[in-house]
């Protein structure tokens, strides 16, 4: 009946602490009163009061457990809350009872044993999610952790490698074409005399210049030289003065971020900008670069048509630049709103 | 003519002085760094400078910031700047303190020898040349609804006329380039001149004027 009304009573937490203190002191006073009655008696012999404090203790103990366990977050562990206070209190229990009687052999070493037992079973159960699902989900913290950073890495040692292959390039093939069509052309005035073998030279260098042409194209398509000199404004305003539609580049930047997110950025811009030019030629952009906190934005929005498809060859290819450094891209485009390209790139490593 | 080099690929530094020792331009000195240019054009005086963009210590743009030092100091000097890549940016900032004596060419230009030492007499002697390509990127990055402020007076034909005169291109030249005839050229030129209020001067002063006029609207 008192357990009942316990229960009920621990539902609502302001009542229950009453409850609590009610039950409390109910049993302090029949404790004391049980105390006066043995004085009373002739207060001497066997102190039997004893035993009433342990019918006491007993279900004040319990109806606290039961009140403290309702804090904890889970019913499984407010179950095993109850549990651990049950045999807990029983445990005291047995070991009062145990000196009462006389302290005589210690048998309470046995339901000792058992509640520790049955307690035990009750937590590994409780916690058996926790203490396997946590050794899991701290494996897997630590893999993402060594991903993101191996990632960068990797995204890194791509992006001084690209300007490794721009410079060997440049120092290299690109040099050896130009030196080649030196002689050439000298070769050429050499032969003003026979007009045909000149001509033959003339077309060797020509065909010559048109391979360095290739040549500096592909290069600036791996790692443009003026993003390497002049950093992210200077490559932005080259590429817009670039572009094939009129565009604009506002803001600027308090310092230089660093390579993989300078060179995301860029190539982010001159997919946004290459998109516009192919689906509207009629338009005309404005690139917005800017800092927020730890991350760099860049905003590439036009007066275009609108309706841009999120999942086309231009736009995919700019998602994933900017996701292989941990970017995010949004995109606005709703038909005859024109289209926004939002980037957004954390600098930190 | 006088010239000193600074360009640190030996290929091409080596090419270039064969070209030029060819048509009996003297090649006074050769250096491979920024620093280097100033000393030997401190020491040489010479009439123009050769200069290639990506050189040693940094190999990103201290040529140019070479060359703007050099133009500061030694305004006689000719800068010719030979890049394997153009960039607008580089240009702009060697012109803005004006045109007169300065050129930017793409080295494969080079080869075509009889373009590349007309090139050199017009740096030389405080004219200009401009690659083509410069000049074109120049002209894509105006924004046709923009206001062009002073060549917004200007036809299409003029602007034609003025890219090419940027480029450094003779009245002869763009006539075949266009097409017209050498008095076509002439009046689209002396249209140009009074359009954009050039003073009346020797007409190699008022074409650097005219150019840079066409730079700075860009």
């Amino acid at each position: 009946m008192r357990a009942a009304a316990c229960v009920i009573l621990v539902a609502m937490t302001t009542q229950a602490r009453i409850a609590l203190g009610i039950h409390a002191s109910l049993s302090a006073l029949l404790a004391l009163i049980v105390v006066v009655v043995w004085v009373a008696a002739d207060g001497s012999g066997l102190f039997w009061p004893a035993w009433v404090f342990v019918g006491l203790f007993v279900p004040l103990a319990i109806h606290a457990g039961v009140r403290f366990s309702q804090r904890l977050p889970t019913p499984s562990e407010r179950a095993l809350a109850i549990t651990a206070s049950v045999l807990g209190t029983l445990a005291v229990a047995d070991v009062a009872a145990w000196a009462i009687g006389g302290a005589g052999e210690f048998w309470p070493v046995w339901p000792l044993s058992a509640f520790a037992v049955g307690l035990a079973v009750h937590a590994l159960i409780v916690h058996r999610h926790r203490l396997f699902g946590s050794a899991r989900e701290e494996e897997l913290t630590e893999r993402v952790d060594e991903l993101a950073r191996t990632r960068r890495g990797v995204v890194d040692a791509q992006a001084a490698e690209l300007r490794r292959i721009e410079r060997d390039l440049h120092d290299g093939a690109q040099a050896r074409l130009v030196a080649l069509t030196m002689h050439l052309g000298r070769a050429e005035e050499r032969l003003e005399d026979r007009p045909e073998a000149a001509e033959l030279v003339r077309r060797a260098r020509e065909e010559a210049t048109a391979a360095i042409g290739e040549l500096r194209d592909l290069a600036r398509g791996i790692a443009p030289p003026v993003l390497a000199d002049r950093g992210l404004m200077a490559a932005v305003e080259a590429l817009g003065r670039r572009s094939a539609i009129p565009v604009s580049v506002e803001g600027s930047l308090s310092h230089r971020p660093p390579l993989v997110v300078e060179t995301a950025a860029y190539f982010a811009i001159s997919e946004a900008l290459t998109n516009v030019a192919k689906h509207a030629p009629e338009a005309s952009a404005l690139v917005t670069v800017s800092e927020r906190g730890d991350a760099l934005v860049v905003e590439v929005a036009d007066d275009g048509p609108g309706g841009a498809d999120p999942a086309g060859a231009g736009l995919t290819g700019l998602r994933h630049r900017v996701e292989a450094v941990d970017g995010r891209v949004e995109i606005a485009s709703d038909p005859g709103a024109g289209t926004l390209v939002r980037v957004e790139l954390p600098c930190g490593s | 003519m006088r010239v000193v080099i600074a360009e640190d690929n030996a290929l091409l530094r080596e090419g270039l002085i064969a070209l030029l020792t060819d048509h009996d331009i003297e090649v006074v000195a050769q250096v491979d760094d920024g620093p280097g240019l100033l000393r030997v054009v401190n020491g040489h005086k010479p009439d123009l400078a050769i200069v290639d963009v990506r050189l040693p210590p940094t190999f990103t743009d201290e040529g140019v910031r070479a060359a703007i030092e050099v133009r500061r100091r030694h305004p006689d000097t000719g800068i010719l700047i030979l890049s394997q890549y153009v960039e607008p940016v580089y240009t702009a900032e060697l012109l803005a303190e004006g045109a007169e004596g300065v050129g930017y060419l793409l080295k494969e230009r080079v080869a075509e020898v009889r373009t590349f030492l007309d090139a050199l007499q017009r740096v030389a002697g405080g004219g200009t040349a401009l690659d083509s390509e410069v000049v074109s990127a120049l002209l894509r990055a105006r924004d046709p609804r923009a206001g062009d402020g002073e060549l917004g007076a200007l036809s299409p034909r003029e602007r034609e006329v003025l890219g090419l005169m940027a480029e450094g291109r003779t009245n002869a030249a763009i006539a075949r380039e266009l097409v017209i005839t050498a008095s076509a050229v002439e009046k689209h030129v002396s249209s140009i001149f009074s359009k954009l209020d050039l003073p009346a001067s020797d007409d190699d002063h008022r074409r650097v004027l005219a150019v840079l006029t066409y730079l700075r609207a860009s």
